[in-house]
């Protein structure tokens, strides 16, 4: 899978969560899901059971320790597609 | 240090809550005696998990599952707590005041790396034969009940890793709490009901940790039907 389809695909996933829809309009790799796009931690349970339908993938709970960014789901959806 | 200052801090505790405070708990001896039933059971892992009504929650369950005497000679039946940091533990004086008593605290929302790691602490403290309270809603109930759409993972990460953990789920209200509050009311009278179980799952991975996470609110919504069902 492409890098840009994946970002495409977790940035459409994000998007019903986001509150702060101005933020969407520069999301990059960079973009904090908590801080910028003001996702409610709550929810991020959604997101990541939505990423493992979209991408056929499990992801361990430890993992979802490690993203805080798009950037870092997209690299750890990557990892585990490939 | 909290186990050998014990003597000290927790009668001032139990005195703000009677004398201060003048909070009354129904149901407290029927907690405590499910509470000690649990313990002398055996030995695997007891975390409780409580709905979330005011910041204080901690402190009134702690006062009704055990007595003055109770934690200081055991004080292993004090359970591990996890305040929000920006609340309980903004300065060093703080954070060393509430780890003697007992609490880990959390950044709510926060870095995912950090709650990870308050999580594994409490994992490890659980796994060493210690008690841990958690609200599986997340924060306090937003909408005052028990909402079972409010499905966090660490409930469920924590169980799912200790095996045979059981769960004692405890339902606290004030009878004058009808919404969420920072604090209860001066002279509020709360009832305590408390149900045990052990969540099993079929499930992997974070599904595994919703679908125990889910068990123990559908328990605390059914806990609190009763409860208002006692009312009426």
């Amino acid at each position: 899978m492409e890098r840009q389809e994946a970002f495409e695909k977790v940035v459409k996933i994000l998007t019903p969560h986001v509150k702060n829809m101005k933020a969407l309009d520069s999301v990059s790799d960079t973009t904090n899901i908590l801080d910028d796009l003001k996702v409610n931690s709550a929810r991020l349970v959604d997101v990541v059971l939505a990423f493992e339908d979209e991408f056929d993938i499990e992801i361990p709970d430890e993992d979802v320790d490690l993203v805080n960014t798009v950037g870092d789901c997209v690299n750890l959806i990557l990892e585990k597609s490939s | 240090m909290g186990r050998i200052t014990a003597p000290l801090w927790v009668p001032v505790c139990v005195a703000i809550m009677h004398l201060g405070f003048r909070w009354r708990i129904r149901g407290a001896a029927e907690a405590r005696r499910e509470f000690r039933r649990l313990r002398s059971e055996s030995d695997a892992p007891i975390l409780i998990c409580a709905n979330h009504l005011t910041m204080l929650d901690s402190f009134a369950i702690a006062c009704a599952l055990g007595s003055t005497w109770t934690y200081i000679t055991d004080y292993g039946a004090l359970a591990w707590n996890t305040p929000d940091r920006e609340h309980f533990a903004g300065t060093w004086w703080k954070r060393a005041l509430v780890y003697m008593m007992k609490c880990v605290p959390l950044d709510r929302g926060g870095d995912r790396r950090a709650v990870g790691n308050t999580l594994n602490r409490i994992l490890y403290m659980l796994s060493k034969g210690e008690v841990a309270l958690v609200f599986p809603e997340g924060g306090r109930s937003r909408k005052s009940r028990v909402d079972t759409e409010a499905v966090t993972y660490g409930v469920g990460r924590l169980v799912k890793n200790l095996p045979g953990c059981r769960v004692l789920c405890v339902y606290l209200r004030g009878d004058g709490q009808k919404f969420w509050t920072d604090t209860p009311a001066r002279g509020e009278q709360f009832e305590i009901r408390v149900r045990s179980f052990e969540p099993k799952t079929d499930q992997r991975g974070m599904r595994a940790s919703v679908d125990i996470s889910s068990q123990v609110l559908h328990q605390l919504a059914e806990m609190e039907q009763e409860y208002f069902d006692g009312r009426q």
